[in-house]
């Protein structure tokens, strides 16, 4: 009886260890999906370098990353995507980061006077935000006035940028969105998932994002009156070892080659 | 003999000492975050009160739906003999395992607007279960119920049937012989198959932020405030962990000194 257990748990195991080889998470995986393979061994491949980013940054950079790579195939960059200020709070405690592309400055500004970054921040995109509704708009969403009276409405964690410019956006529309109806993402692809995925009637997230996720949402566009300004930085952390390829990823970032990505993916130029 | 026997495994010993020091650590850091000081004040602060206030409110009642249907579902299990007993109870038993994430992925594909029974509820009756508190009590209820049935059904199977037999045989009737003689004999199990699902409700958190979401007052229970307070309000995130740590702490307490038996 043990011995038929132990058998079985063994079997699973091989089975699941089969499965991640099969699906190219293994150690030989030929890294081309930069997000991906992010188990690169240091001693074969130099300059492999780690940028925190913030998950509105999560398609544009994931293709970057591979042209960057195809570009020094000497070097790879790998990414850690996630809301800015619990990838802010995960520099400060000393996870190994090469650089850091938050959703905003005042993130890039603390660890700035914290003294955590080498040099001065970079400026390498803005963007806007929209409302996104179910495909189709059934609730007939036209302002930022008709989300005080739908279901529930979806909106970044007020930690997170993308909830305090939503909140900005907002008060300038002079909205109130009742507390009960406001459900709050961690990030900002969470809080458009909440829309293309789940059961919220509407969410206010970056244009990039909501192009991003094509026809799994329908767009409303905010005026400019109403609307903020997302600007995104990049900067070399102090504590790299590795600071001239982190410099050779945010010049390729700032190049031709890096805003045409971004620009394709809905960016606007920083200035 | 004797005496090699005797001797201190001081090796198994130093691992276990490594063991235990592994899994206290983690307490003794959280315990030292704790600004005593303030600790009342930040548990009186608005989202703190909602927070916890919904937490005992949906936990109280995924325990009792945990009891509703885990007992009967015990009995089956136990006592009918029918065809793919192991596998329903494998199946059942299933939320034990699973992350609760992906029991909340399933949750939404069966109870959401557009899912397998959430699309009658909501184009028949407009019942949104999704972002409701409804819907915290279902992602609870569902990571809960195995462990009533884990524990009622041992208990059934270890206890003595004859008294059952005794008072069927006395003329009792199947109701009264359930009530009268098989709860009494099964009462510590059921006492902690509720305690253990109450304890499990109270500090769900991957269910219920993929099914119901993370809406304050209405779906942020404690362990959800916690994890979105951290970096904003960090006092109030670990004030609200000392009550989640201490509240299971409790649980254990009572049903180590009266139900499992003390070591």
């Amino acid at each position: 009886m043990r011995r038929t257990v132990v058998t079985g748990l063994t079997v699973v195991f091989a089975v699941f260890v089969a499965g991640l080889v099969a699906t190219g998470c293994g150690s030989d995986s030929g890294s081309t999906s930069g997000s991906s393979a992010s188990t690169t061994k240091a001693s074969e491949v130099t300059g492999a370098i780690t940028v925190s980013a913030a998950a509105s940054l999560t398609e544009a950079f994931a293709e970057i990353g591979e042209d960057f790579q195809q570009a020094n195939p000497e070097a790879s960059a790998t990414f850690n995507f996630g809301s800015s200020g619990t990838l802010a709070t995960q520099i400060q405690q000393g996870a190994p980061a090469d650089s850091f592309a938050p959703a905003d400055e005042a993130n890039i500004d603390e660890l700035v006077t914290a003294g955590l970054i080498a040099g001065e921040p970079t400026v390498f995109a803005r963007n806007r935000l929209v409302i996104v509704t179910k495909p189709g708009n059934p609730e007939q969403v036209t302002d930022l006035s008709d989300l005080a009276d739908l279901g529930v409405v979806s909106l970044c964690g007020l930690e997170v940028p993308c909830g305090k410019y939503a909140d900005q956006i907002l008060t300038t529309a002079a909205v109130t969105i009742p507390t009960e109806r406001i459900t709050r993402g961690q990030d900002v692809k969470t809080t458009l998932g909440a829309v293309s995925t789940g059961d919220a009637d509407a969410a206010i997230v970056y244009v990039t994002d909501a192009e991003s996720a094509g026809n799994s949402v329908e767009t409303v566009t905010i005026p400019d009156a109403q609307n903020v300004t997302a600007i995104y930085p990049i900067g070399v952390i102090a504590a790299s070892t590795n600071q001239p390829t982190t410099r050779a990823f945010i010049d390729f970032v700032t190049g031709p080659k890096g805003q045409a990505t971004m620009r394709s993916f809905g960016f606007l130029p920083p200035d | 003999m004797s005496r090699r026997g005797r001797r201190t495994p001081w090796f198994a010993i130093a691992i276990a000492a490594v063991g235990f020091a592994f899994i206290t650590l983690p307490l003794v850091g959280l315990i030292q975050q704790v600004s005593w000081g303030s600790l009342v004040d930040d548990l009186r602060t608005p989202e703190a009160r909602a927070a916890l206030r919904l937490s005992l409110v949906c936990s109280v009642w995924a325990a009792a739906l945990a009891m509703a249907f885990g007992v009967p579902l015990a009995w089956v299990l136990a006592r009918v003999e029918f065809r793919g007993r192991a596998v329903a109870r494998a199946l059942v038993l299933l939320p034990l395992v699973v992350p609760p994430v992906v029991g909340g992925v399933g949750l939404f594909y069966a109870f959401g607007r557009n899912g397998l029974i959430g699309q009658y509820l909501w184009d028949w009756f407009g019942i949104q279960l999704t972002f409701s508190t409804a819907g915290v009590v279902m992602a609870e209820t569902f990571v809960a119920l195995p462990f009533v049935v884990i524990t009622v059904e041992a208990a059934l199977r270890g206890m003595d049937r004859r008294y059952e037999e005794a008072a069927t045989t006395l003329g009792a009737r199947r109701s009264t012989v359930f009530r009268r003689v098989t709860v009494p004999l099964i009462a510590p199990g059921l006492v902690a198959g509720a305690a253990l699902a109450w304890a499990r409700a109270l500090g769900e958190f991957g269910a219920t932020i993929t099914f119901a979401g993370n809406i304050q007052g209405r779906t942020q229970t404690t362990p959800l405030a916690v994890y979105l307070l951290l970096e904003s309000k960090p006092e109030i995130a670990i004030g609200l962990s000392i009550v989640l740590l201490t509240v299971c702490v409790a649980v254990l307490a009572v049903l180590r000194d009266r139900w499992l038996g003390a070591g």
